[in-house]
């Protein structure tokens, strides 16, 4: 790890730091002892940057904007990081055994991603919630948590057909390699050669999109929140901005902050796809 | 020529491959169809090197690597050592097929860039667990010494480390790890520098000796196979021309495709006068083959015959066969 690090030029590292200290605060940010995220601060309405007790200020509302962020970290990118992880892995699989299989099978398969590619992400996802996390009862809301479950699964579905697309192609420029046929003639088992010969080598373009699609999970949750089938109750960065969308022009603040940290936060995953791609990339990163 | 029958086929006890009216297609959608090998016999006796040669696109490497069953032929029969491979349920032929092994044309592409050396080489011996981690260990580096590799300087590194010629040798240390009883050998050196050609075939002859192989040598170039070879068989457009010892075929070839393909071959010596004018155009295509004789749209000799009647293999002279209506004399 540190050895990784220490190839990075100075904005993968500052990319890296950055992700880090979002992990953290996602982790670990509920011991830093803030307002609580949720609670006003009726003494303090839309408190500049660095207000006393409000490092980042408030909302017109009074929220701590600090708190929010730290907090809001949790969601967004538990959010993020479940369904990228879980739909990179469902995706690469199915793509990697399709484009192996070939025949009928890949057919389904790239057809099924293509039609889910040929919708917009934020309308797929919309349609999904919204199928998935409707009340019956308009006084009964769905919960908190389990919209945040809906919310993954239906990212999860926009990132299957990314990465599985990826995967299948990249399995395709290395299924024909010599390589491969030479294991078969020794008697390798389909299995074996999938997971010592062709995931290995596909690999690494896996690596670059799933940081690509952190940024565009991160993005995603925040404008279904804006478009209000988010955690709009809840506390993560997509709330904050779809909170105070009506109203920023009091407390610019509230607006900018949590969309600097979704910005950066974005731009930190692209340039560490973009690096490890690279570096695991072994044409272009050793020689 | 290019014509099908049995008459080359030695039914003695050395033999230990046969392929029988081995035929693989594929399909290239639309209802077409590729005619890559087209009813080729052949066998091979213990101890010797069969090569197989004809021009680009004639189904060499496809042949070669049908006999593996890679893909399955259509139809044909392929009996090593008595055991008709097409007939064995997949398990069956998993491990029947390890007494063959194949050295492939790229050296490069044939060896996964993402693995050491140490294991590349071992993966055949990982597949089927055979052995100790350190009788694996051993193995290895007895392989790299046998292929001319210091294995303490190779084995951690890996294959786009090497050169060509380098990677040509793992590979062929990494067939000879189960100790195969055949090798097939598609185009080994042919993509290689000429000064390492001649390095890898004297190590392939080395190898061979030492490890009493049979040898399947497919080959475009007719000078590197006149060395290595104790039998020729000549291939156009999936069919087979022409059968026989390498003096004979040199010296007196009875098909008019492969005196053109000698003719070819070029000479270091500028006063030395050519033969017959080498072919000209281009090979029909696979999908749609000439009626008869495959090779009747290039051949000078050709009349209505050629198109109407495809020709037998047949002998010409003792242990020369040939497959034409009109041969060279």
């Amino acid at each position: 790890m540190r050895n990784l690090f220490a190839q990075m030029n100075l904005l993968s590292k500052l990319s890296a730091v950055w992700m880090a200290l979002m992990t953290a605060l996602a982790v670990f940010g509920w011991l830093i002892p803030l307002p609580d995220p949720r609670e006003y601060d009726p003494e303090a309405s839309a408190a500049g940057l660095f207000s006393p007790g409000h490092l980042l200020g408030t909302d017109a509302g009074g929220y701590d904007l600090l708190s929010n962020v730290v907090n809001g970290a949790r969601t967004s990118l538990l959010i993020a990081f479940i369904s990228v992880g879980f739909g990179g892995l469902v995706g690469s699989a199915v793509g990697i055994i399709a484009a192996y299989r070939r025949g009928r099978l890949d057919y389904v398969v790239s057809t099924g991603f293509n039609i889910l590619l040929s919708i917009p992400n934020l309308v797929l996802g919309l349609a999904l919630v919204a199928v998935l996390a409707t009340s019956s009862d308009p006084s009964v809301p769905i919960a908190s948590n389990r919209r945040v479950i809906i919310i993954i699964i239906a990212l999860t579905v926009v990132i299957i057909p990314i990465l599985g697309r990826i995967a299948r192609g990249a399995t395709l420029t290395w299924i024909n390699r010599e390589f491969v046929v030479a294991a078969r003639s020794m008697g390798m088992r389909d299995k074996d050669i999938i997971v010592r010969h062709i995931v290995p080598n596909v690999l690494p373009a896996i690596y670059s999109v799933l940081f690509l699609a952190v940024g565009v999970v991160i993005v995603a949750e925040g404008a279904l929140s804006l478009l209000g089938v988010g955690v709009v109750d809840g506390v993560s960065w997509g709330a904050m901005i779809a909170r105070v969308a009506g109203e920023f022009t009091y407390a610019p603040q509230s607006m900018y902050v949590p969309v600097v940290v979704v910005a950066l936060t974005v731009i930190a995953c692209n340039q560490l796809g973009d690096f490890l791609r690279g570096r695991l990339d072994l044409r272009e990163g050793r020689i | 020529m290019a014509g099908s029958g049995t008459a080359h086929m030695r039914n003695n006890d050395e033999v230990v491959l046969e392929v029988r009216d081995l035929v693989v297609e594929f399909k290239i959608g639309r209802g077409l169809v590729v005619n890559a090998v087209s009813k080729v016999s052949f066998d091979v006796c213990r101890g010797e090197t069969l090569a197989i040669v004809g021009e680009s696109g004639c189904g060499k490497t496809t042949l070669g690597k049908a006999v593996l069953q890679l893909p399955p032929p259509k139809s044909g029969d392929v009996v090593f050592e008595g055991t008709n491979l097409t007939k064995l349920p997949k398990e069956q032929l998993r491990s029947a097929r390890t007494a063959m092994q194949m050295v492939f044309q790229d050296p490069i592409s044939s060896l996964d860039p993402r693995m050491t050396v140490r294991a590349l080489v071992e993966e055949p011996l990982w597949i089927w667990e055979r052995g100790t981690e350190e009788e694996r260990g051993a193995k290895v580096r007895e392989l790299l010494n046998n292929v001319g590799l210091d294995p303490d300087l190779v084995l951690n590194r890996r294959s786009y480390e090497f050169s060509g010629g380098q990677c040509q040798r793992i590979s062929i240390a990494r067939s000879l790890a189960l100790e195969p009883r055949m090798l097939i050998c598609d185009e080994p050196v042919s993509a290689l520098d000429v000064s390492i050609q001649a390095q890898i075939l004297n190590l392939l002859q080395d190898m061979k000796d030492r490890y009493g192989l049979t040898m399947i040598f497919i080959s475009h170039d007719l000078a590197v196979v006149k060395a290595v070879s104790n039998r020729i068989m000549v291939m156009y457009l999936g069919k087979v021309c022409e059968v026989g010892s390498p003096d004979a075929i040199y010296s007196k070839p009875a098909h008019h495709y492969t005196s053109a393909l000698i003719n070819s071959v070029p000479i270091p010596d500028p006063t030395r006068k050519r033969g017959a004018v080498p072919l000209q155009g281009e090979p029909p295509s696979p999908v749609a083959p000439p009626s008869g004789c495959r090779f009747r749209t290039r051949c000078p000799a050709a009349t209505e015959l050629c198109a109407a009647e495809e020709p037998q293999l047949r002998e010409v002279n003792p242990g020369q066969y040939v497959a034409c209506h009109h041969p060279r004399t």
